[in-house]
């Protein structure tokens, strides 16, 4: 296929292949694909050859003893010894791709929610834990620890570039190690069916250098600047009068709620409302105007009652927040 | 005349007549269909059997057409054709029909139309039991699928995981899914039971089970696991309702219940269900392969091993569907090993089949094309199967478009095609006209094009990042072109069904009545003339080999003239041989019962208390509950265990056997004891689930929390272990003749009981446990409510034994009722025995 | 057909029937008695795993000890399924008939019998030795 242009949310989501892997445990799964799907062929190939053989172009009567052999060779024994392999090979796959938990690694929680994301970096010098929403950033060369926690229903963590799938379990906490082995931009998705709008909830991942990522961490670390354009102050009022701070937080402004994603730098980001959406100022108002016609059944209520042109000041606002 | 007059008069042979004459003329009296709108009252597997393969076919056609609205949305990205719930709704009853009004009742249906054929029998041993199976089958599945025509399907998936489907759907749709489709799973249990009893007890005189057809082979395999697999279900479907209902916590996690339990008892079901659906279909390739290689199969007994084999590993599997559920990688290690073994039988069943071939000489017809191409299809999703199978490559396919082509190559390569080619194979046995060969070989041709290019493309779109249950997908991610062909696949494939579907419906008037036996097979359905007559078989035959047809001389000329066993119905009467499970000698000449319109109303009545409980109608639900067991019960009081007007018969050969029995030498103590280890089944469902919380938290009971203790406990397993001695006591009295003693003790029996289940709650009551407080209380009240509903049904079978004595029909000769009763106690001693050292013992220990 | 017909005149269907195989109460259950120990030994092992998991090592811990437990289990489960299959050997090589055991007599439903139990002991047998293979390559409980 073509690539995509730039800018549609495909592209801006980034890569999402299990056979293009850009993660440790998605490489080893991929060069045990590659072969499943070669030795697949291969038995399929002699299999049906052999039934299109016997049923369509086989003389009359082979000798009975001689096709006994068949059914134990064919039928049992070689099976069982291309099982054996088979198995014995996942096995010994498995702590490559679900290893123990590695030191020095970057640590992350993330809660899966209907129908988005939450993530917070753990502080490696004991300052507090930086949050983050529907977009992660990961040090290429480095593990990085996912705890995986659900406060509603089961959603399931899958980038199909870096690694396979953890479900995200309410009541219980489930761990996935990362390893990205090169730079690039992985779409996420939620693989578990989640509600009305399971198909509208993926996230971006942002495999960087270290320096880069290290300047990412801070820039997400630090607390949202001032609009500096008139209509983008009158858009903060408009968040303000609106209450939309009681269920978003902008680190930095009165708004401190924690019902929906931080939206300290959510103009930094590459999608909205997960993936549902490219991220530009029409996009805002399309979003708080139309919640719904956008991600069917998502929590947030939709402010279509706002004056046009109070819309387009908070959209320029929010985009404003880099 | 009465009606006594009319049957003695029918029982005469009439002047002019010969022997044979008069035999078929009584025979087809006795079998008689009824006519008119009295045809409905039918019992008999001929019609029960069609009625219900139609039935599950049109069920397989509905959600096949919510496939395609499916298909339509997804054909293009960002398509708005149905909306994100509409489509949930689609995918959730797509699944679920498929599964649960398709895949099981098809086998179940089939076998009731054909294994007493095959077996050379007059019918099933309990006809109206499938006929209420049916009734129940079409209520249920019509309330299932009916749901989506008021937007109010189930759309939690057609496996409901919690928290999702408890907490945060409202609306019946999910209510309906839990109790529709437990009132179905009830009617697949009842008709696993009669089949079992079918294969094990009515086969032919001679059929040793060395020479048992493979099919019956494969129905006693399937009919063991739907005991085993279904009734878990059934427990977690309690559970899950009475979180639903009445908010008891076993999924919730901030009251110390767990989703994943429900994932467990779900796959315990959902994995064994895949092979339930897919070892009959092999089981009909197995049946065909002969008649197209025209000789024996090669390797019978591998094929034997292979169902058996497969029966039991695939309950090793379940967990291969929680993967990503973050167990240990030795547990997953555990079930990639069983995943993994399960393809060896599987292997030797397609080799044995494909040796077959090699050494018969093949004759090209439409249902070796169809088997031809199931071949093709599932041996790929096979392939694809131990892909999965291996929790590595898994993590990366699991609930993605690569899954959904793997278990639609498995499912349609092994399921569909196959039955698609027995349909064709056995339409002349069932509808004595023969499908078109031209239209058949169009409908295979375009059916498997269609599937290939609808399937194959989502292997791809999975491994490119496409999850499943997606309602849309959008542009840029190269899934455009893979599901715009997967689509015109899918379209392609519904017209070659819908060719099918024509060839089958179209008029056949002009067309000859087919010739007998016209694939010249070997196996004993085909010795019926065409179209069949309503006796089944003309005389049950002696059987020395596994193809009768091809390997006993003169043996359709024997069999028309009737020269086996009971080539006559001289009191008029429906009746079919009883056997020994190994040997098959003839011990019973059964009675079978005609038509009746008590199965329908039972049906109606059981069908209202789950339709009205899903809409939290409980005075109605339970008033029809009440009014299902009065019918149930008048259904037993005058259809069994009937006085038969001598002791023995003549069946013929110069063999004499009884025309009543009871104990282990009859079916009725057969079904008893094989629905029984079903229900044990389900109960142990239950109790894992205490087990598990226990294993899942650091400790359970959780601490500061109150038990029932262990004295009331103890009291009431005292109090019932006496109700189980006393009942074996009764049952000592009356086949020792002692008819009074016998009452006397039933009647303590209709104290103890009820005194019993008094102390087993008071345990909980007096303790004050609060079954929405917490997991503990609301397991051990389930408990204690499985246990009680067992002793209430224990209470009418003493309660029902009491009256049959009272009315002189429970005597030293007619024990039946008594010692089926005692059987149930026997299970129900171990139910609270288990019950009891669970709640009041357990906790003392951990 | 009649080739088929003839097929059958063989010496095993007029074979002298020993009186001790007339008389015998044949049992059915030493089919599923393989496969039966193969799901014994399958959910010893995953019991003793979870619980280990669970409740002794933590989720990160070693697998040490259930490594052996399971390991022993294999070895009694293997023996036992051996056993099984040697019965059923003895079963199926009675007199000196071959399969497919298809004639209606007592010995060649006797052969029948062992001949399956022989089969299913032997993919029993499999089956237990892959779910054996896990504890050698796994570690700990991650």
């Amino acid at each position: 296929m073509a690539a995509p242009p730039d800018d549609t949310l495909a592209a801006l989501l980034g890569e999402s292949s299990v056979l293009a892997p850009a993660g440790r445990s998605a490489a080893a799964i991929a060069e045990l694909s590659w072969w499943l799907f070669g030795g697949a062929t291969l038995i399929w190939l002699v299999v049906i050859g052999l039934s299109i053989y016997a049923a369509y172009f086989g003389p009359r009567a082979h000798d009975e003893a001689k096709v006994r052999l068949l059914v134990v060779g064919g039928g049992a024994v070689i099976p069982t010894l291309v099982l054996a392999g088979v198995l014995a090979w996942g096995l010994w796959l498995m702590p490559q791709v679900k290893p123990p938990l590695p030191q020095g690694a970057v640590e992350i929680e993330v809660e899966g929610l209907q129908w988005w994301w939450r993530a917070r970096y753990r502080a490696e010098t004991g300052e507090t834990a930086v949050p983050v929403a529907n977009e992660l950033a990961l040090p290429v060369g480095r593990p990085a620890v996912l705890r995986l926690t659900s406060p509603d229903v089961i959603h399931s963590f899958w980038v199909p570039a870096l690694a396979g799938k953890m479900d995200m379990i309410p009541g219980r906490e489930t761990v996935i190690v990362l390893e990205p082995t090169r730079t690039g931009v992985f779409r996420g998705a939620c693989a578990e069916y989640c509600g009305a709008s399971h198909a509208l909830m993926s996230f971006a991942v942002l495999v960087m250098e270290p320096a880069a990522w290290e300047a990412w961490l801070a820039r997400q670390a630090a607390p949202a600047e001032p609009p500096a354009s008139a209509a983008a102050q009158r858009g903060m009022a408009v968040f303000t009068e609106y209450g939309c701070g009681a269920c978003h937080a902008i680190r930095g402004t009165e708004a401190d709620g924690d019902v929906g994603p931080d939206l300290t730098h959510v103009g930094s980001r590459r999608t909205l409302a997960a993936g549902a959406l490219p991220n530009t100022p029409d996009d805002y108002v399309r979003w708080i105007s139309d919640v719904h016609e956008v991600k069917p059944d998502a929590n947030m209520p939709p402010f279509g009652m706002l004056p046009e042109g109070d819309l387009a000041a908070l959209a320029l606002y929010l985009d404003g927040l880099t | 005349m009465s009606g006594r007059d009319k049957l003695l008069d029918w029982a005469r042979t009439r002047p002019g007549e010969s022997v044979q004459e008069a035999q078929e003329r009584r025979l087809a009296k006795a079998w008689e269909t009824p006519t008119g709108w009295r045809y409905w009252s039918a019992v008999n597997n001929t019609e029960v059997g069609l009625w219900y393969t139609v039935c599950a076919f049109l069920f397989f056609l509905f959600a096949g057409v919510l496939a395609l609205i499916m298909r339509a949305q997804l054909a293009v990205p960002d398509n708005d054709l149905v909306t994100a719930d509409q489509y949930n709704q689609l995918f959730t009853l797509h699944g679920s029909a498929m599964m649960f009004l398709f895949g099981v009742p098809s086998f179940e249906a089939f076998s009731i139309l054909v294994l007493p054929q095959m077996l050379g029998a007059r019918d099933l041993p309990f006809p109206r039991l499938s006929a209420f199976g049916f009734w129940c089958f079409l209520i249920g599945g019509v309330f299932v699928c009916g749901s989506i025509y008021f937007d109010a399907a189930p759309k939690g998936g057609w496996f409901m995981y919690p928290p999702l489907a408890t907490e945060y759907q409202d609306g019946y749709g999910n209510d309906i899914w839990l109790l529709g489709l437990s009132f179905i799973e009830i009617a697949s249990i009842a008709a696993a039971v009669e089949l079992i009893v079918g294969a094990l007890k009515t086969r032919p005189p001679g059929m040793r089970i060395n020479l048992m057809p493979l099919y019956a082979w494969y129905v006693l395999v399937v009919a063991g696991m739907i005991l085993f697999a279904f009734p878990p279900l059934i427990a977690g479907d309690l559970l899950f309702e009475m979180q639903r209902a009445f908010d008891w916590p076993f999924f919730d996690p901030d009251r110390g219940g767990d989703p994943l339990l429900w994932q467990h008892l779900f796959w315990i079901f959902g994995h064994p269900e895949v092979y339930i659906i897919f070892l009959p279909a092999i089981a009909l390739v197995a049946t065909m392969i002969p008649a197209f290689a025209q000789r024996p199969l090669v390797g019978y007994s591998w094929v034997v091993l292979a169902a058996v084999g497969t029966g039991f590993i695939s309950f090793g599997l379940w967990v291969h569907h929680m993967y990503t559920t973050g167990l240990p990688n030795v547990s997953l290690g555990f079930f990639s090993a069983a995943s993994v073994s399960v393809a060896i039988p599987t292997g030797v069943q397609l080799f044995c089949f494909i040796a077959t071939m090699l050494v018969g000489r093949a004759t090209g017809n439409v249902p070796m094309l169809w088997v031809s191409g199931a071949f093709a299809v599932f041996v790929l999703g096979g392939l694809t199967g131990v892909m999965v199978a291996l929790a590595p490559f898994d993590f990366q396919a699991h609930d993605t478009y690569f899954v959904v082509a793997h278990l639609h190559y498995v499912l349609v390569g092994g399921v569909v095609f196959p039955i698609l080619g027995a349909i064709h194979y056995f339409y002349p046995l069932v509808g004595g006209r023969s499908l078109s060969p031209r239209l058949g070989k169009i409908a295979f041709w375009l059916a498997f094009v269609g599937f290939n290019l609808a399937f194959w493309p989502m292997h791809i779109s999975g491994l490119r990042g496409m999850p499943r249950r997606v309602f849309t997908y959008e542009p840029g991610m190269g899934l455009e072109l893979l599901n715009l062909v997967s689509t015109i696949g899918a379209f392609t494939l519904a017209t070659g069904l819908a060719v099918f579907l024509w060839d089958v419906i179209r008029p056949k008037g002009r067309q000859p009545v087919s010739a007998r036996n016209p694939w010249n097979a070997g196996s004993l359905e085909w010795a019926t003339k065409i179209p069949p007559p309503p006796w089944g078989a003309r005389t049950i035959p002696a059987v020395s080999s596994r193809y009768p047809l091809w390997q006993q001389e003169n043996f359709v000329a024997d069999y028309d003239a009737g020269r086996f066993y009971l080539p006559d119905a001289e009191e008029v009467k429906r009746e079919t041989i009883i056997t020994t499970v190994i040997d098959a000698r003839p011990i019973q000449c059964l009675r079978v019962p005609g038509p009746a319109w008590l199965t329908m109303i039972a049906a109606g009545f059981a069908g209202g208390f789950f339709i009205l409980g899903t809409f939290e109608l409980y005075a109605l639900a339970i008033t029809c509950g009440a009014l299902a067991t009065a019918t149930i019960l008048a259904w037993l009081w005058t259809g069994t265990a009937v006085e038969p007007e001598k002791e023995e018969k003549d069946i013929g050969l110069g063999v004499t056997v009884p025309l009543y029995a009871s104990g282990p030498a009859s079916v009725g103590w057969w079904a008893m004891f094989i629905t029984m280890i079903g229900d044990m089944a389900a109960f142990a469902g239950i109790v894992f689930g205490y087990y598990f919380f226990w294993t899942v938290h650091p400790e359970f009971p959780p601490p500061g929390s109150r038990g029932p203790g262990w004295e009331w406990p103890t009291i009431a397993l005292a109090i019932l272990v006496l109700a189980w001695a006393v009942t074996m006591g009764a049952q000592k009295a009356i086949r020792g003749g002692r008819e009074r003693l016998g009452i006397a003790l039933l009647a303590a029996c209709l104290v103890l009981g009820p005194v019993g289940v008094a102390a087993l709650a008071a345990g909980p009551w007096l303790t004050g446990m609060d079954p929405t407080a917490h997991a503990y209380p609301a397991t051990v009240w389930v408990l204690v409510l499985w246990t009680g509903i067992h002793l209430a049904i224990g209470f009418v079978a003493h309660a029902y034994c009491l009256a049959r004595a009272l009315a002189g029909r429970l005597t030293a000769r007619r024990d039946i009722d008594i010692r089926n009763t005692t059987l149930y106690w026997h299970f129900m001693f171990a139910t609270v025995l288990v019950t009891v050292a669970t709640i009041g013992g357990f906790p003392l220990v951990s | 057909m009649e080739d088929r017909m003839e097929d059958r005149s063989d010496a095993a269907r007029r074979e002298e029937i020993p009186d001790e195989l007339q008389a015998r109460r044949e049992t059915i259950f030493m089919i599923p008695a393989a496969p039966a120990i193969w799901a014994a030994h399958f959910l010893a092992s995953y019991i003793t795993a979870a619980i280990w998991c669970a409740k002794v090592a933590g989720r990160t811990g070693a697998l040490d000890g259930a490594r052996w437990l399971v390991a022993g289990y294999t070895g009694v489960a293997l023996l036992a399924i051996a056993i099984v299959g040697i019965w059923g050997f003895r079963h199926h090589s009675y007199g000196d008939a071959t399969v497919p055991h298809d004639f209606d007599t007592p010995a060649d439903r006797h052969r029948f019998l062992g001949f399956s139990t022989l089969l299913l002991a032997a993919l029993s047998f499999v089956a237990v030795l892959f779910v054996g293979m896990v504890v050698v390559f796994t570690e700990t409980c991650r």
